[in-house]
């Protein structure tokens, strides 16, 4: 990190936020906000004399509360700038200066009660999203008694208890007596592969191999000391961390397959008591522990949100950022020209950082070095002509890759072709049909409805499948050698955003039985939240097919990702049935009330706004 | 705009609830029956007024 800080090509801009990202790849203008520091960071020598006669102590964060700071401290000891920060919030000295101690210590003049935020702008090609992680708050796990019994901690502080640079200066001590612990005991995946409403669903990565450092550590500095895990699975993939597990295992730690249900306290010893059944050997044992550390997971950023708008980000049902490809583009954020790394995309080690960062490095080097960028042809334009100014497309496009002027100006909107991603939900929304999407114009759609319908139309289900998902769903039942009806039509757009009510209509028209769209799962959408609005046409569909007296159930809509290959399957099968019980009298009823439909728009359409009468 | 309590009615399997719905923040449906996604908002039925 210092390296970094002295870097003559690198701008390290800490303590401060980015307030706005616009612009498209290669040209993307940010706004941050620098914090006020209130110290210069140029001059700090981090001496720490104001720290000295500073006389507000405060929980010290970094120790995890185990100490406590000053109002005016270094974050950390390693922390780059090596430059002191004076928190407002809790400091005596500003307006009036009540206190001014520390800006008397301050040899160079460092300190500043005046200091304000900065906003700097500047412009960058690239953009590398690596805003990490937060860590699982275990106080949904009531029974573990992390907020009753004072002997319970979290992983995060025996880190700090254990550490050199820590409140205790590495002396491994229980909170309750300042004594050193002789039997410890670990609890794994607090919050992490939970399926009860607490915590989350996926596993944190990191726990189980952290862990186990914790277990050498502690055999280690202290030899006579017992160690108990209380595990679900040990995950130990990796390079060396087998051998590390075994390690700790032959140091006599024991692991117990099994997780508690239960921690009481002996108020007397301040004992822990834990009640687990050992899955192992089917039996319910009873460990009586001196501290128990709980080994919780990892989680998105709380205040990740902010960030994920600014870069038009899209994030799976974890909420984690997703890449563009989980295999082909790792690194790759859907937003051309922004990458990602770290924690940010998922729960890892420092190895897999810095390999993805690595690997994101080089991915924004090759695109800065080739200085441009070829982009898929998959965009939309607009028709100037038939554009009727209303500023729908600037609305639904996720990436905010249309800039529509006022309605007043009476001006076509602009696409930016750089930032289009090509969903296509701007040219369904669109009212005019003033936008074409390339290689998924209107009537490309249409003529494959056409073909599919051409023959023998009431037999076929005619399906819209979105690229990413459903389309590769399909393939994965295939793949997996599902079985599903052969009378299933796929007609394949890049996105479900991009299926226009008119082909729904045309479907119907054309005498088709059943139509589905399905794509993909809201968290899963790659085009961040195109799917909201196939939710939203599809809710008008079902009405306007209602008005019309069409069955609403003729048009399904499943949300179906490319791993479910199943459930791809299983939707064909039920809708191949209902596609049977279509009776052609009802199909014939449907294109007979559609053609009158579309005669009687024609004739709106014909007749002129204003008629004139030649006298 | 807030969210606002509407019926909805699963057109796989006809079973019909109420739920959430906010203009705004449109969240994944799926029929807690059946779970199947072709989930239909129903339209609000206003009142006839009286002449």
């Amino acid at each position: 990190m210092m390296d970094v800080g002295r870097h003559p090509r690198i701008n390290l801009m800490t303590f401060s936020e980015v307030e706005s990202v616009t612009g498209f790849v290669g040209n993307f203008q940010v706004t941050v906000r620098k914090k006020a520091r209130y110290v210069n960071p140029d001059e700090c020598t981090a001496c720490a004399e104001c720290a000295k006669v500073c006389p507000v102590a405060v929980p010290d964060e970094y120790q995890q509360g185990f100490s406590s700071r000053k109002a005016i401290y270094l974050p950390f000891p390693q922390a780059v700038p090596s430059s002191y920060i004076l928190e407002m919030d809790n400091c005596l000295g500003n307006n009036p200066i009540a206190c001014g101690k520390c800006a008397e210590a301050c040899e160079k003049h460092c300190i500043d009660y005046d200091d304000q935020d900065k906003l700097v702008n500047f412009e960058v090609g690239v953009i590398i999203a690596a805003t990490g992680m937060d860590v699982y708050d275990p106080t949904d796990y009531d029974e573990y008694g992390y907020t009753r019994f004072e002997n319970v901690i979290t992983s995060m502080e025996f880190e700090r208890l254990i550490c050199a640079g820590g409140p205790t200066e590495g002396h491994f001590i229980r909170p309750s007596d300042r004594k050193i612990p002789q039997r410890i005991g670990f609890i794994q995946c607090v919050g992490s592969r939970s399926r009860d409403g607490r915590g989350n669903p996926y596993c944190s990565n990191i726990c189980c191999m952290n862990t186990v450092k914790d277990t050498l550590l502690l055999c280690d500095h202290y030899p006579g000391v017992e160690a108990k895990v209380f595990y679900m699975d040990m995950r130990s993939f990796g390079k060396g961390f087998e051998d590390l597990y075994m390690r700790s295992r032959e140091e006599g730690v024991k692991y117990i397959r099994g997780i508690p249900g239960e921690v009481v306290e002996n108020p007397e010893s301040r004992n822990l008591v834990l009640t687990v059944e050992n899955t192992t050997t089917g039996k319910l044992e009873q460990h009586e522990l001196e501290m128990l550390v709980l080994s919780q997971g990892v989680i998105p950023r709380r205040d990740g949100e902010g960030i994920r708008k600014l870069l038009t980000l899209s994030t799976t049902s974890d909420g984690f950022i997703m890449e563009s490809h989980p295999k082909l583009k790792p690194v790759d954020a859907p937003t051309r020209g922004v990458y990602i790394a770290g924690c940010v995309e998922s729960p890892k080690d420092v190895k897999d950082s810095v390999t993805q960062a690595s690997a994101a490095a080089a991915r924004a080097s090759i695109l800065l070095n080739a200085g441009k960028t070829r982009i898929e042809a998959i965009t939309s334009q607009v028709d100037a002509d038939l554009c009727n100014y209303c500023g729908i497309c600037a609305k639904v496009c996720p990436y905010n890759a249309i800039m529509a002027p006022d309605r007043k100006e009476k001006k076509a909107p602009v696409i930016i072709q750089a930032a289009c991603a090509g969903c296509g939900a701007c040219a369904a929304e669109c009212p005019q049909d003033a936008i074409a999407m390339r290689h998924f114009k209107d009537e490309q759609i249409m003529a494959q409805i056409e073909g599919v319908l051409a023959e023998h139309p009431h037999k076929h289900l005619l399906t819209f499948a979105c690229n990413w998902c459903s389309y590769a769903g399909g393939d994965m039942a295939g793949t997996a050698r599902l079985q599903y009806p052969t009378t299933c039509r796929l007609i394949r757009t890049m996105c479900s955003g991009r299926v226009d009510e008119k082909f729904v209509i045309h479907a119907f028209r054309l005498g088709a039985p059943m139509v589905l769209v399905s794509g993909c799962h809201f968290a899963d959408c790659h085009y961040i939240n195109a799917v909201h609005w196939t939710q939203k046409r599809m809710d008008r569909l079902w009405n306007r097919l209602d008005k019309l007296g069409i069955r609403p159930d003729r048009l399904q809509l499943e949300w179906i990702s490319a791993a479910e290959g199943q459930k791809f399957a299983r939707v064909m099968r039920e809708l191949e049935d209902r596609v049977k019980a279509v009776t052609s009298e009802e199909i014939e009823h449907t294109m007979k009330v559609l053609a009158d439909e579309e005669a009687k728009v024609q004739k709106r359409k014909e007749k002129p706004a204003v008629e004139v009468t030649v006298q | 705009m807030t969210a606002k309590e509407v019926r909805f009615k699963c057109l796989m399997c006809g079973h019909e609830y109420t739920g959430m719905y906010d203009h705004d923040n449109v969240t994944e449906r799926s029929c807690p029956k059946c779970r199947s996604n072709s989930v239909r908002r129903l339209p609000d039925r206003k009142p006839a007024e009286k002449k």
